[in-house]
C-alpha cells in the first residue's frame, strides 16, 4: 500500500504509464531538437496506447499505436524537416506571457483535478466483469448496428479532408 | 483501480498540450500540443468506458472517432502549414497576424 | 347655396395647392390671375351664401365623424350663420382686392409665387375659421392663421427686423392662444361638446341661466360656482382674442408686423387675422353675456387699446406703423362695442374698418411704392403727382376719422352711443379721446404726405391698374359702406340678429346730441391737423410743448421696453442657464460616454494583435474564471 493505493500489478503498469506520458509530455514541450521532439511525441502516444490497453480497450490502442505513433509522429517529423530553417535557435524559450500561461494552466488543472476528487463517481453495485466479450466484438457491433450512420460520416470527413489537404497544400500555377 | 487517477492522468496530459499550445512559437509544435489534448480526452473516454456502472464499448467507439477525426485534422493542418511556408517561408505562430486591426 | 359654403374655403385652398406643385413654373401675371379670379370665384359665392340666408335664416351645421374616443366623439364640418355669412363676404372681398394689388407691388420679386401661395393659405385659413361650426376646429383653423400671418410677416426673412418681426408676432399670439386653448378645454369639460350651437343649448338659454350650464352629466370642474366658471373660460377665450386682435397688453405684435409687405399689412390688419379675434368673442357673445365681469373686462381692455394705440399713432414718423397703432386702436372700439353688448355694432364697425383699413395701407403701399420710403416727413406735396390715390387716402382717413357720411362714422359713432347708452361714460370719454386723436393723427399723416412741397428726389407716379383698381373700389367702399346700417335703416343689425329670440346686441336707438358730439370731435381733430401740419409744418413746436407726453407717446409707452425688461431678460437669462445645463452637463454626460466607448475601442483595439495564442490565453482565464464562478455558485469550491 502506498499512499491508500494498492501495489497490484495494475497499478504498477498505470504508474510506469503516465510516468512515461507525462515525461514525454514535458520533453515535447522543452527539447528544441526537432527529432528529439518528435522522439519524445511517439513516447506520449505509445503511453497512451498502454493506458488504453491497461483498461481493456486492446483494440483502441492497437490503432493508438498504428495511427498515432505511427503515422501522424512521422507526419510530424517530415513537416518539421520540410519547414526546417538551421536550427531552432529562431524560436526563443519561454518569456513573461508563457509564465502567466503556465499559470492558467496549472490553475485549470487544478479546478479540474479538484472537481474529479470531490465528485462522487457512480459506482457499479454489482461487481461485473467489465467486458463479457472481447472488446472488437463489443466495438463491431456498436460500430455496425448503433453507430452506422455516424461511422459513415467519418468515413466522408476523412475523403473530405484528404481532397482538402490535397488542394490546400497544391503549389499555387 | 478507480477511475480518478486515469481522469487525473488526463487532466495533465491535457494541460501540458495546452500549454503547448499557447506558448510555442513553432506551428507544428503546437499541432502537436493539439494531437496531445485529442489523446487526454481520449483517456478519459475510454477511462468511462472501462468504469461505467454497465460497461460497454460506447467510449471506445467513440475514442475511435476520434482518432479518426484527429488524423484528418493532422492532414488539414499540415496542408495549411505547408502552404502558409511557401507563402511566408515561416512556420512561426507570430507570423500568422493576417487578422489584426 | 349655403350648403355649398365649404366651396369657399376650399377654393383658395386648390389655389395654394397648384401654386405649391407647379408655382415655380408659372409666370407672374398667371399666378397672380388664377389667384384673384379663384378668391373672386369665392367672392361670388359668398354674396350667393349671403343672400341665400338672408333669405332662408341661417343653416344647421354641416358635420361629418372625425374621431372617436370611447364617450368623446370629435366632428369637422361647416356651418352658416348670419355672422359668418357676412364674414365670408368682407374676408373674400377684401383678400381679392388685396391679391390683386400684390399684383403690382410684388412685381419682380423673386420668391412672387411663394407670396401668393402664402397669401391662399391665409385666405383659406381665415375663411375656414369663420365658417368652423366647433370650437376646435376653430382653433386648428386659429392657429393656421397665425403660422400664415407668421410666413408673411416674415416673407422678406433675409431683413433682420422682418424676421424678428414674424417671431414676436407668433409668440406673442401664442400667449393669447395658450389662453385660448384652456378656455375651450374647460368649456369642453364642462359642456361636453365644443359645437358652437352645443354650447349655447348646452347652457340652456344661451347662457344666461348659469344653473343649467351642467350639461350630460358633467357638472361645472373644480368645484367652482357656475357665475365664476363661466367668468374664468369668457376671460380665457378673451384672452386667445387680446393676442389674435392686438389689444392691449399684449398689442405689441402688431406695430412691428409692418416689417412685412404692405399687402400682407393690409390683410392681416383688415381682414384676417385680427378680425379673428373680434370675430372670436362675437362667436361667443352668449358666453360673455352671461358673465358680467367678463364683458366689463372686454369693455374696459378695448377702451384702454383704443386709447393707448390712438395717443402712440400720434407721433410714430414710419407711415404704416400710424396706420397700425390705428388699427389697434380701432380693434379696441370693437372689443369695447361687444362688451358694452352692442354685438351689432362691434361686427359692423370690423365691416367698415376692414374696407377703409384695406384701403389706407393700399394707399400707404402705393406712396411707399412709389418714394422707396416709410418715413412720413420725407414725403409731402403727393397731392398733384399721385391724384387717385390722394382721393383714396382722403376716404379712408375721413372713414377713419369718423367723418359723416363716411363708413366709419356711423360704424364708430354706433359704438360710442351704445358705450353711452349702457352707462359705461368712462369708456365713452375715453373713446371720444381716442376718436379725437384718430382724427389727428390720421389727417396728419394726411398732410404731411399729399400736401407741401415734395421731398423726395424720386419722381412719384401712381401705380398700374392693378394697384389703382382696388384702391378705387375700396374707396367707393369706405365711403358707403356706413349706409348699410344707419340709425334709420339698421340693415345690417336686421340682417346679424336674423330669428334671434333673445334680442341679443341690437343697439339702442341712436340721439343726435351723441353724433354731433363725435362729428365736432372728428372736425376738431381734423382742424387742429391742419393748422399744425397743413398750412405749415409746426410739429416739432407741438412736440416741443408737449414735452414729456411727447416722449412718452414717441416710445410707445415704453411698453416694448418694460416687456424686455420685465419678460424677455429674466426668460432669457433662464433660458441661458438651462441651456447652460444642457449643453455642457447633460450633453456633457452623453458626449462623455461616447467619448469613453470611442476611446476605449481605439485603446482596446491594439488588443486584437492576430495572435492566435494570446487570444488562447485569454480565453483560457476567463475560463479559468468562469468555471470557477460556476463551482462557487454551485458551493462545490
Amino acid at each position: 500500500m502506498i499512499l491508500g493505493i494498492p501495489i497490484t500489478g495494475e497499478t504498477v503498469a498505470f504508474f510506469l504509464l503516465s510516468l512515461l506520458i507525462i515525461s514525454s509530455g514535458v520533453m515535447v514541450m522543452s527539447l528544441t531538437k526537432v527529432m528529439h521532439t518528435a522522439l519524445a511525441l511517439g513516447g506520449v502516444f505509445l503511453g497512451v496506447a498502454g493506458i488504453f490497453i491497461l483498461l481493456g480497450a486492446d483494440f483502441v490502442g492497437v490503432v493508438q499505436i498504428l495511427i498515432y505513433a505511427g503515422a501522424i509522429t512521422i507526419l510530424m517529423v517530415f513537416a518539421l524537416m520540410l519547414t526546417q530553417k538551421g536550427d531552432d535557435t529562431g524560436y526563443p524559450g519561454p518569456g513573461k506571457r508563457s509564465f502567466f500561461t503556465l499559470l492558467g494552466v496549472a490553475a485549470f488543472c487544478a479546478l479540474l483535478l479538484f472537481v474529479i476528487r470531490g465528485t462522487s463517481w457512480p459506482v457499479a453495485t454489482t461487481k461485473v466483469d467489465p467486458f463479457p466479450q472481447p472488446s472488437i466484438v463489443m466495438i463491431a457491433q456498436s460500430l455496425f448496428h448503433t453507430y452506422t450512420v455516424p461511422f459513415e460520416l467519418v468515413t466522408l470527413i476523412l475523403t473530405a479532408a484528404l481532397v482538402g489537404a490535397v488542394v490546400i497544400a497544391r503549389k499555387e500555377e | 483501480m478507480a477511475l480518478q487517477p486515469f481522469l487525473a492522468l488526463g487532466v495533465i496530459l491535457f494541460g501540458i498540450g495546452l500549454y503547448g499550445a499557447l506558448t510555442k512559437r513553432n506551428l507544428i509544435i503546437v499541432l502537436i500540443s493539439i494531437e496531445m489534448m485529442l489523446n487526454a480526452s481520449n483517456i478519459n473516454l475510454i477511462a468511462f468506458s472501462h468504469f461505467a456502472v454497465t460497461p460497454n464499448a460506447n467510449g471506445q467507439v467513440f475514442a475511435l472517432f476520434n482518432i479518426a477525426i484527429a488524423a484528418a485534422e493532422v492532414a488539414v493542418g499540415l496542408a495549411i502549414l505547408l502552404a502558409f511556408f511557401r507563402l511566408r517561408n515561416s512556420a512561426d505562430v507570430r507570423d500568422v497576424n493576417t487578422m489584426k486591426w | 347655396m349655403a350648403n355649398e359654403a365649404w366651396l369657399i374655403p376650399a377654393i383658395p385652398l386648390l389655389v395654394y395647392v397648384i401654386l405649391l406643385v407647379a408655382g415655380r413654373r408659372i409666370s407672374e401675371p398667371v399666378v397672380a390671375g388664377i389667384s384673384v379670379s379663384a378668391v373672386l370665384l369665392a367672392f361670388l359665392l359668398a354674396i350667393a351664401v349671403l343672400a341665400d340666408v338672408a333669405v332662408n335664416g341661417p343653416t344647421a351645421p354641416t358635420t361629418y365623424a372625425w374621431l372617436d374616443f370611447g364617450a368623446h366623439s370629435l366632428t369637422v364640418g361647416y356651418e352658416v350663420t348670419m355672422l359668418n355669412a357676412l364674414m365670408l363676404v368682407v374676408v373674400t372681398l377684401v383678400s381679392a382686392l388685396v391679391l390683386l394689388f400684390s399684383r403690382s407691388y410684388m412685381k419682380g420679386d423673386e420668391r412672387f409665387s411663394r407670396f401668393y401661395q402664402y397669401l391662399n393659405l391665409f385666405v383659406f385659413s381665415m375663411l375656414g375659421l369663420v365658417i368652423s361650426p366647433n370650437l376646435l376646429q376653430f382653433y386648428i383653423f386659429w392657429e393656421l392663421v397665425g403660422v400664415c400671418s407668421y410666413l408673411l410677416v416674415g416673407f422678406w426673412y433675409y431683413k433682420p427686423e422682418a424676421a424678428a418681426a414674424a417671431k414676436k408676432a407668433f409668440i406673442v399670439t401664442r400667449i393669447g392662444d395658450v389662453g385660448l386653448f384652456i378656455g375651450i378645454i374647460l368649456l369642453y369639460i364642462a359642456t361636453g361638446t365644443f359645437d358652437f350651437n352645443g354650447l349655447y343649448t348646452a347652457g340652456g338659454a344661451a347662457f344666461s341661466q348659469v344653473a343649467t350650464l351642467a350639461y350630460h352629466g358633467a357638472s361645472v370642474p373644480f368645484g367652482m360656482s357656475s357665475s365664476g366658471f363661466i367668468t374664468l373660460t369668457a376671460l380665457l377665450v378673451f384672452i386667445g382674442a387680446v393676442g389674435k386682435s392686438a389689444q392691449f397688453p399684449l398689442h405689441v405684435w402688431l406695430p412691428d408686423a409692418m416689417e412685412g409687405p404692405t399687402p400682407v399689412s393690409a390683410l392681416i390688419h383688415a381682414a384676417t387675422m385680427v378680425a379673428a379675434g373680434v370675430y372670436l368673442v362675437a362667436r361667443m357673445q352668449p358666453l360673455f353675456a352671461a358673465s358680467p365681469v367678463a364683458s366689463e373686462t372686454v369693455a374696459v381692455i378695448g377702451g384702454i387699446t383704443a386709447l393707448l394705440a390712438a395717443s402712440i399713432g400720434l407721433t410714430q414718423r414710419d407711415i404704416k406703423r400710424v396706420i397700425a397703432y390705428s388699427t389697434v386702436s380701432q380693434l379696441g372700439y370693437m372689443m369695447m362695442a361687444l362688451g358694452v353688448g352692442a354685438y351689432t355694432a362691434g361686427i359692423f364697425h370690423l365691416m367698415t374698418h376692414a374696407f377703409f383699413k384695406a384701403l389706407l395701407f393700399l394707399t400707404a403701399g402705393s406712396v411707399i411704392h412709389a418714394l422707396d420710403t416709410q418715413d412720413l416727413f420725407s414725403m409731402g406735396g403727393l397731392r398733384k403727382k399721385m391724384p387717385i390715390t390722394h382721393i383714396a387716402f382722403l376716404a379712408g382717413a375721413l372713414a377713419l376719422a369718423g367723418v359723416p357720411p363716411f363708413a366709419g362714422f356711423w360704424s364708430k359713432d354706433e359704438i360710442l352711443s351704445a358705450a353711452f347708452q349702457s352707462g359705461h361714460y368712462v369708456l365713452y370719454a375715453m373713446g371720444l379721446l381716442a376718436a379725437f386723436f384718430t382724427a389727428f393723427y390720421i389727417f396728419r399723416v394726411y398732410f404731411l404726405v399729399f400736401w407741401g412741397e415734395a421731398k423726395g428726389e424720386k419722381h412719384a407716379h401712381e401705380g398700374g391698374s392693378a394697384m389703382v383698381i382696388p384702391l378705387l373700389v375700396l374707396g367707393a367702399l369706405a365711403t358707403l359702406s356706413g349706409f348699410l346700417n344707419t340709425p334709420f335703416d339698421p340693415f345690417v343689425t336686421r340682417f346679424l340678429t336674423y330669428g334671434h329670440p333673445l334680442g341679443i346686441g341690437i343697439d339702442p336707438p341712436a340721439s343726435l346730441p351723441l353724433i354731433l358730439v363725435s362729428v365736432i370731435i372728428a372736425l376738431l381733430g381734423i382742424w387742429l391737423a391742419y393748422s399744425v401740419y397743413g398750412r405749415a409744418n409746426r410739429g416739432a413746436e407741438l412736440a416741443k410743448r408737449m414735452g414729456v407726453l411727447y416722449t412718452l407717446s414717441y416710445n410707445k409707452f415704453y411698453i416694448d421696453e418694460i416687456y424686455h425688461y420685465l419678460i424677455v431678460t429674466p426668460i432669457f437669462t433662464i433660458a441661458r442657464a438651462i441651456a447652460f445645463i444642457d449643453r455642457f452637463i447633460i450633453d456633457g454626460i452623453v458626449r462623455m460616454l461616447g467619448e469613453l466607448g470611442y476611446t476605449g475601442g481605439v485603446t482596446l483595439k491594439y488588443a486584437n494583435t492576430g495572435q492566435v495564442q494570446t487570444y488562447g490565453v485569454l480565453t483560457l482565464f476567463g475560463l479559468v474564471a468562469l468555471v470557477a464562478i460556476a463551482l462557487g455558485i454551485g458551493g462545490v469550491l
